[in-house]
């Protein structure tokens, strides 16, 4: 119960984060965005076809009230159409999943073995293990995510390379082409994800096995396995889901823009930048807004696991 | 290809990426001849070209009986019915609807009789237009308000593709992505990274042949099209298009065989693959895999001058005018394009004075080339003798879009015009985000000069020089805003002549009215070289056929790639 209303006092306290979020960039959008109107135009306008397409977008309508709309829009979740013709949660519903079955393999991974490298490293802090885990990693933050692909993408998947897997392109309907498609990406991801993940837990779980509570239980004779676990772990969790749970709107929403580009996958990433370049508002409004909700929901369930990993952490 | 298209709902199919999937999916009445070069027009939904009245005001065109449109829910009982002449005066009636956002109205604005009435009334679709008329199901007549040589030319663009009325009543602005056609295919998927099409299981029987494609055996017979003589299109039962922006993807994905055809030879690799330029040919190696062709563009890429800039353009001083004239001159004269030809264009592009292009047929390959020749010294001299100096020479303001091919662009400009005695500081690069925004800043004329490319519509001259013509000003085509009046009056004369050798004098003489007044500094077609795999019988195209070419392909039986298989790249 304590827990609900934590939640719903949360939620509520986040709807000014989305009236700020949104308003701001609805304001960016609308001053400082691509004009669609000229997009829209043929190669010999004339002033009433211009006037004609700027009513056609609303943009002749007062920024107040193209803000209410906006606002509208958030609450029946109902944006309209892209300017392809097609409804925007339709485009939605095509795009977020595949951008999450895309994403979140590399996503996992890169968590998961950037912890085990860290532990790693951390254990054997300043031995050559550690010095080696630590140089791949600032070779794996150091090079361009651009030149990671192009180069995963040659030595993996072209004939000039291996030829392991397709160079580009989507399809998820076997879970055999499924992984066909999806491995190069991952990798990819990880390799540049790693870097940061690991240094990130290292640091964390170097500074938990300082403690004095560590220095304690090993005065105790408590076997490392059990301190590494119940010590350091355990104490290093509130760190690991912040950083965990505060990529998650990312990997949702914002997918992946260079990896769906230079793979050719229909994914959100691709279809936020193609609205930005463009100036489609309604899919940019559709974004923005879905990425400030789930931020908000973010924060509250973050707020939920502290308590349920810690707690000494109250809920008010 | 290199883009995704935004839509394929044929009243916004503005750009190469939409019509090579419309064109295929929706029939126009005219296409053009597959392998005639210049491009030549043909029937391709009409049964013939039409019948023009003696005053060149009134076209009747007949239809071909029997053609249906794909099989949808949008019809009845979900077959698709018959293609009938109401269904092209609907179709033109939606480019004059402005909820349709319709970008093809200006080809028949003004032009076709009480269709801008019709319009300026409400766009009401009950109500008939004077100029359209189904005289029956299978013929319709046009009537102009005054002739119009290009009109037959205009049928052949995306679009007038010819829609179905149901289609857009039941998917409205869904029609954007899921095309309901006669063409031959049909939409399968379509998403920012691909289209897939299937063949119409219903399209006409029409077998190929080749004379009448303008088949030219010296040129073409490597290409191996003479195996589609007599055989009814489309030859392939799938097509699909892979939108890859990124050159090194495009490039591993080809040379691994996931497309079979790439549509333009990346920059980077043509030293790696290309054996010579002139002719294109390939290394040994590439050879034995790859067809290739070096395709000069339909188009092509030029500054003008605006001359709304009193620094450049009209001034109320006389004599400030007339100074401008020579100022324009002279950076013209600086202008090299041969290195930019080679910079940028593998020295494989066509570069020629005035604004009639290569690829037009009343291009005039005797005109002196001195305005594309460089002559720093004769530039220099011209502005001394004219007085003008470091000091007060004006600042040029030269606008592109973000990204570091156009800042490499700037700075060439910028290190010729200083040769020519422009200080640095007056030469300036203005940025803009996307293609949108600099549209905006040209036509609403706040940029000095205008540096862009253009693509024919059709193969006429016509639509070049348009491109001058007073009228056309800001918001228009006109970047310039050039006004002379002895040329928008030679423009209005040929533009109600048929092709003709007293109409291709007149656009000779308005070609040197540009040159003689230095309003652009002009122009080069540049060259595409297209490369595909052996096992492919294509000659492709990306112009002014476009995606026209798509039914023709055939592929050789081969087991490296699937019989049933093609992927336009």
């Amino acid at each position: 119960m304590e827990i609900l209303q934590y939640a719903l006092r949360k939620l509520l306290a986040g709807l000014p984060l989305i009236l700020g979020v949104t308003l701001v960039s609805f304001a960016l959008m609308v001053y400082f965005g691509p004009d669609m109107t000229y997009q829209l135009l043929g190669k010999n306008p004339t002033p009433e076809q211009i006037l004609e397409v700027r009513q056609q977008l609303g943009y002749d309508q007062p920024f107040l009230q193209r803000y209410l709309v906006f606002l509208g829009e958030i609450v029946t979740f109902d944006f309209g159409v892209a300017s392809t013709g097609e409804p925007v949660a339709t485009l939605l519903a095509k795009t977020i999943p595949v951008s999450l079955i895309l994403i979140l393999p590399g996503f996992i991974l890169g968590h998961v073995v950037g912890l085990l490298l860290a532990l790693a490293a951390a254990y054997w802090r300043g031995s050559w293990p550690d010095k080696l885990i630590m140089a791949v990693a600032v070779i794996g933050m150091s090079v361009s995510f651009l030149i990671v692909i192009i180069g995963f993408q040659i030595v993996l998947s072209s004939s000039d390379g291996l030829d392991l897997f397709p160079v580009r392109g989507w399809n998820a309907s076997s879970l055999g082409n499924y992984l066909s498609y999806v491995t190069v990406p991952t990798l990819a991801t990880m390799f540049v994800a790693l870097g940061y993940d690991t240094r990130f837990y290292r640091s964390v779980i170097v500074e938990e096995m300082t403690r004095d509570h560590v220095r304690t239980s090993r005065a105790f004779g408590l076997p490392e396995s059990r301190i590494l676990l119940r010590n350091i772990l355990k104490n290093c969790l509130i760190p690991f889901i912040t950083r965990v749970m505060f990529s998650i709107p990312q990997v949702a929403i914002g997918g992946a823009l260079l990896i769906e580009s230079y793979f050719g996958i229909p994914g959100i990433g691709k279809a936020t930048y193609e609205a930005i370049v463009t100036g489609d508002q309604p899919v940019l409004k559709a974004v923005v807004s879905l990425t400030a909700i789930l931020f908000v929901l973010v924060v509250v369930l973050n707020d939920i696991l502290y308590r349920v990993v810690d707690p000494r952490v109250t809920l008010k | 290809m290199d883009q995704a298209p935004t839509t394929l709902d044929p009243v916004q199919g503005s750009n190469i990426y939409a019509n090579f999937v419309i064109v295929n999916a929706y029939d126009t009445l005219y296409s053009y001849q597959y392998l005639a070069r210049p491009y030549l027009l043909k029937p391709n939904l009409a049964v013939d070209f039409p019948v023009v009245s003696p005053d060149g005001l009134t076209y009747t065109i007949r239809l071909k009986k029997g053609v249906r449109f794909v099989d949808d829910p949008c019809f009845a009982d979900g077959r698709g019915r018959e293609v009938v002449a109401d269904d092209f005066i609907y179709s033109l009636k939606r480019q004059f609807d402005p909820e349709n956002q319709p970008q093809g109205a200006w080809l028949w604005q003004g032009r076709i009789a009480g269709l801008d009435e019709w319009k300026a009334a409400g766009s009401d679709y009950a109500q008939p237009v004077t100029g359209l008329r189904a005289i029956d199901d299978h013929t319709l007549e046009i009537r102009l308000t005054r002739p119009y040589p290009q009109l037959t030319a205009t049928l052949a663009q995306g679009y007038s593709a010819l829609v179905p009325r149901e289609a857009v009543e039941k998917y409205g602005k869904g029609l954007g992505v899921r095309p309901v056609g006669s063409g031959p295919f049909r939409l399968v998927s379509y998403d920012t990274a691909r289209v897939v099409m299937e063949r119409n299981p219903n399209y006409r029987q029409e077998p190929v042949d080749l004379a009448a494609e303008g088949y030219n055996p010296a040129t073409q017979r490597f290409s191996g099209v003479e195996a589609l003589q007599g055989r009814s299109p489309p030859f392939v039962d799938r097509l699909e298009f892979n939108f890859i922006n990124e050159s090194s993807a495009s490039w591993s994905s080809f040379t691994k065989g996931d497309e079979v055809q790439l549509t333009v030879l990346p920059i980077e690799q043509i030293d790696r693959v290309l054996a010579s330029k002139r002719p294109v040919t390939l290394r040994p190696e590439y050879a034995a895999r790859y067809h290739v062709y070096g395709g000069l563009e339909a188009g092509f890429v030029f500054t003008a001058f605006n001359m709304d800039y009193p620094d450049f353009g009209y001034n109320p001083d006389p004599e400030r005018e007339r100074r401008n004239k020579t100022l324009r001159c002279a950076m013209i004269k600086g202008y090299d394009w041969e290195a930019r030809n080679d910079s940028w264009y593998f020295g494989l592009g066509e570069y020629f004075p005035g604004i009639i292009v290569p690829a037009s047929p009343e291009f005039d390959p005797s005109l002196s080339r001195a305005s594309v020749t460089r002559d720093v010294a004769g530039a220099r001299k011209l502005l001394q003798d004219n007085g003008w100096t470091a000091e007060n020479l004006p600042t040029v303001v030269y606008g592109t879009t973000a990204g570091t091919t156009e800042r490499l662009f700037f700075e060439q400009f910028r290190a010729w015009l200083r040769d020519i005695g422009f200080p640095r500081e007056k030469v300036v690069q203005k940025t803009y985000a996307n293609f949108g925004d600099i549209s905006r800043a040209w036509k609403k004329s706040q940029l000095p000069l205008v540096a862009k490319g253009w693509g024919l519509d059709y193969p006429d001259a016509e639509n070049t020089l348009q491109l001058f013509y007073g009228p056309n000003a800001s918001p228009g085509s006109n970047d310039a805003n050039w006004k002379n009046p002895e040329y928008d009056r030679l423009y209005e004369e040929s533009s109600v002549m048929q092709p003709s050798p007293e109409r291709t004098a007149l656009y000779h003489r308005m070609n040197q009215i540009v040159l003689d007044d230095c309003v652009a500094i002009t122009g080069i077609s540049r060259t595409r070289i297209y490369l595909w795999h052996k096992n492919v019988i294509a000659v492709p195209d990306r112009e002014i056929l476009g995606g026209f070419w798509l039914k023709y392909v055939d592929l050789l039986p081969e087991p490296a790639v699937s019989p049933t298989l093609a992927k336009g790249g």
